[in-house]
């Protein structure tokens, strides 16, 4: 027995060791890949300037061309996640702030993600690769149930998110693939359109107080980050497109832009506008809120 | 309380200690240990079905008794029939009730007479399948004389509901495993090493292949219409190493957490994959379940003896009987008729124990054959398990014309943001493996085992799917 018990030991031993080696290779290539994702290039840059950085969704990621930003003038960024929500929106804000970015003006879509107050499994799972590093995160994610694992198990972040970043992640960081979320600065346009269009149905929406949101209004505050909490199109379609004008009844201060594009040709899907319409939204976005600083 | 979660690996060792510290002294102690954490273990799925397992086991425990003291064969008979029909009608209730009653509606409907069937509202006890053929042996045996009943009601009690086995087999008959519940086991160092090593590899087998494959077969079965043929022959392919790796990879650590107690499970697997024809594959695949419809089904129906005829019947009412055990759909049905009718011509043609001897390969022509052999019958294993898999026979169908008609056999990216062959590596470095330690039980012992413990942690941790947990399929039958 005391053969097996030595066995045992000598087993969960080797369990650790490999745990440690797997996390520290892991965090090791991630630190060094910045093309694969806009959380990674985030984390791996420091000291940018922006006039004007774009947060949100993919109605963010899909909607928003910073070329017509920077066109005029402004250096701009899309950091736009498709699926991440406020949570994580608010926690690429902090981390902005901790990487030293000088923003100027935030546009933060707030529209169907006050709808709730939860968070996303799948984008937060991108930001675990760096919990070692980054004071931010740490305690962005202390309140968490699985904060210890995620924090004092080895590998047990990989595992935990293995479809976000596990090995097949790792391997494409190792091997540098890169992928399209950085081009355009962050713009990611929508080129095939559903036809015929399924209607989006917001019937059981309601726009909801945000933590996250009220966070992120604070740290604009404090960092003198100017701040345009908008809403984005839909297509005229849409069920339920009441909802927008509750939002104002939350948020006084969120601009409504659901408008701004109606026409179907305009959308890929009742929920995201196509290149073209991304770029008619842009335009009227700019228009509102910016003077060109020099002419293209 | 499945294998492979946390909550097993905090009770085996619990069970561990407690059975080798305080229940060595004795066979007794050590079997009170066991039926008690099999109990608990049972009760960690749904406890009321515990009362079930209670009942079933006395019913055949009493049953043997009686069939042993009665003095006439109308007497046997009574006992082993009444014994039979309860443990069938569970099963029947159980498993196979809605099925039936939907089954018969449908047909009345197509009649013209319009019927709403009651159907039970039950959810399936699990491991009811493998613990009833367990006593059905029992007491089958008992009948024809071939072992002795058990007195010893705890003994008992332990064969049937011992928890490696209890939910998802090997099927265990009493001339195997009761004699060992008989005695004291002494502790072997040797036989637990082996057991941990089988544990491993089984995790491996269900962590790593299982549950990656059934990420893409899952895909590609639930939107075959938009796939392509490379994409469905990948879905069959992945389908084929998922039930493969969930299903032997849990026997392999239902038999080496049984090891660690000093008890020896049967065999259910055999590198099923490298059969050189269907007859093989299911003398390898199984094991236990096949032999249990060879020695209770096929041989009392006439076996190989009689007509051709006879024996085609015979072969045909084992398949569907055992396409049916796995579940009430029809597509497991299908799926037995199919084996069947891969069976027949080698059961015609008398070269159904051609390929019983082992082999090996070297650069000549018989090697080439024996490997040709091997691929024809891993695909049309494949194309058996395209109706296991899918929803319903007329899905099956579309599945396999589709993959015979649409032709193009270029890469596809799926909606899991994954391409349809990225998992050939894996794959074939799985199946050299398996082929290297085809005559060993595990291929972690040997020359340089703890690099290879470290290989197996490594890709456990690694390659394994943890996001998104899959339980063992076979715990559904």
């Amino acid at each position: 027995m005391k053969q097996f018990f030595l066995f045992i030991v000598k087993g969960l031993t080797v369990l650790l060791l490999t745990m440690i080696l797997l996390d520290v290779f892991y965090t090791v290539v991630y630190r060094k890949t910045d093309n694969r994702n806009k959380i990674s290039f985030l984390f791996n840059t420091k000291n940018q300037q922006y006039d004007v950085v774009f947060l949100g969704s993919s109605r963010v990621n899909n909607h928003f061309v910073p070329k017509i930003f920077n066109d005029q003038g402004y250096k701009t960024f899309n950091y736009g996640i498709t699926r991440s929500r406020l949570e994580e929106s608010a926690l690429m804000l902090k981390l902005m702030i901790e990487r030293n970015y000088k923003i100027k003006n935030l546009i933060l879509q707030v529209d169907l993600n006050i709808n709730t107050n939860d968070h996303s499994e799948a984008i937060r799972s991108l930001f675990m690769p760096y919990i070692h590093q980054s004071e931010t995160i740490r305690q962005h994610y202390a309140a968490i149930p699985e904060y210890n694992k995620l924090l004092f198990i080895p590998f047990y972040r990989y595992m935990h998110y293995d479809s976000r970043v596990g090995f097949r992640e790792m391997y494409a960081s190792l091997v540098h693939k890169e992928t399209n979320a950085l081009y355009n600065d962050g713009f990611n346009a929508l080129l095939k359109n559903q036809r015929p269009m399924i209607a989006a149905d917001l019937s059981k929406y309601y726009p909801k107080r945000n933590k996250a949101y009220e966070e992120i209004k604070v740290i604009c505050k404090k960092n003198k980050i100017n701040l345009i909490a908008i809403t984005t199109p839909m297509c005229m379609s849409t069920i339920n497109r009441d909802y927008f004008n509750h939002i104002n009844s939350v948020y006084p201060e969120i601009h409504r832009f659901e408008n701004a594009v109606t026409e179907d040709k305009y959308f890929s899907t009742c929920g995201h506008m196509n290149k073209d319409g991304a770029i008619e939204f842009t335009k009227v976005v700019f228009n509102a809120f910016f003077k060109p600083k020099s002419k293209p | 309380m499945f294998f492979n979660s946390l909550q097993f690996a905090i009770f085996l060792p619990i069970v561990f200690l407690f059975y080798w510290f305080v229940g060595n002294k004795s066979k007794i102690n050590q079997n009170y240990i066991l039926i008690l954490a099999s109990y608990y273990f049972y009760s960690c799925w749904d406890w009321r079905f515990l009362f079930l397992l209670v009942f079933s086991t006395l019913l055949d425990y009493l049953s043997a008794i009686q069939i042993e003291k009665s003095d006439t064969q109308k007497s046997r008979k009574f006992w082993l029939w009444l014994c039979i029909s309860i443990n069938l009608g569970f099963l029947g209730v159980f498993k196979y009730y809605n099925f039936f009653a939907d089954s018969f509606a449908e047909l009345f409907q197509s009649f013209g007479f319009n019927t709403s069937p009651i159907l039970l509202n039950v959810i399936l006890p699990v491991g009811i399948s493998f613990y009833t053929f367990h006593g059905l042996s029992y007491i089958i045996d008992i009948y024809y004389g071939r072992i002795k009943s058990e007195k010893n009601f705890v003994d008992y009690s332990l064969f049937v509901s011992y928890f490696p086995l209890l939910v998802a087999g090997p099927i265990e008959r009493a001339t195997h495993l009761l004699p060992q519940l008989k005695k004291r086991r002494k502790f072997n160092f040797e036989k637990a090493k082996e057991g941990i090593y089988q544990i491993i590899w089984g995790l491996v087998k269900k962590v790593v292949i299982a549950d990656t494959c059934a990420v893409y077969a899952n895909t590609i079965f639930d939107n075959y219409n938009s796939m392509n043929s490379l994409s469905l022959m990948l879905g069959a392919i992945y389908f084929a190493f998922q039930i493969y790796g969930d299903f032997s990879g849990y026997s392999d650590i239902a038999l080496g957490t049984s090891k660690l107690f000093g008890i020896d499970l049967l065999k259910n697997f055999n590198f099923p994959y490298f059969s050189r024809d269907i007859a093989e594959f299911w003398r390898r695949w199984h094991i236990s379940l096949t032999t249990w419809f060879r020695d209770y089904l096929y041989i009392p129906l006439g076996g190989s003896k009689g007509s051709k005829w006879m024996k085609i019947r015979n072969t045909f009412i084992i398949f569907l009987v055992s396409g049916f055990w796995h579940g009430a759909s029809w597509t497991f049905i299908a799926w037995g008729l199919i084996n069947a009718l891969y069976f027949i011509p080698l059961l015609v043609l008398n070269r159904n124990r051609n390929n019983i001897d082992a082999f090996r390969l070297s650069f000549n022509l018989n090697s080439f054959q024996i490997l040709s052999n091997i691929l024809i019958t891993f695909t049309i294993t494949c194309l058996a398990w395209i109706f296991f898999r899918a929803k319903t026979i007329n899905d099956a169908i579309l599945y396999i014309k589709r993959m015979f008609t649409d032709l193009h056999f270029s890469e596809q990216y799926l909606s899991i943001e994954r391409y349809n062959f990225e998992l050939w590596s894996l794959l074939l470095i799985f199946i050299l493996t398996e082929w290297n330690s085809r005559t060993k039980i595990e291929p972690i012992s040997g020359k340089y085992s703890w690099l290879k413990v470290s290989l197996c942690m490594a890709a456990i941790l690694a390659l394994g799917v943890f996001s998104d947990y899959k339980e063992f399929i076979y715990f559904q039958f």
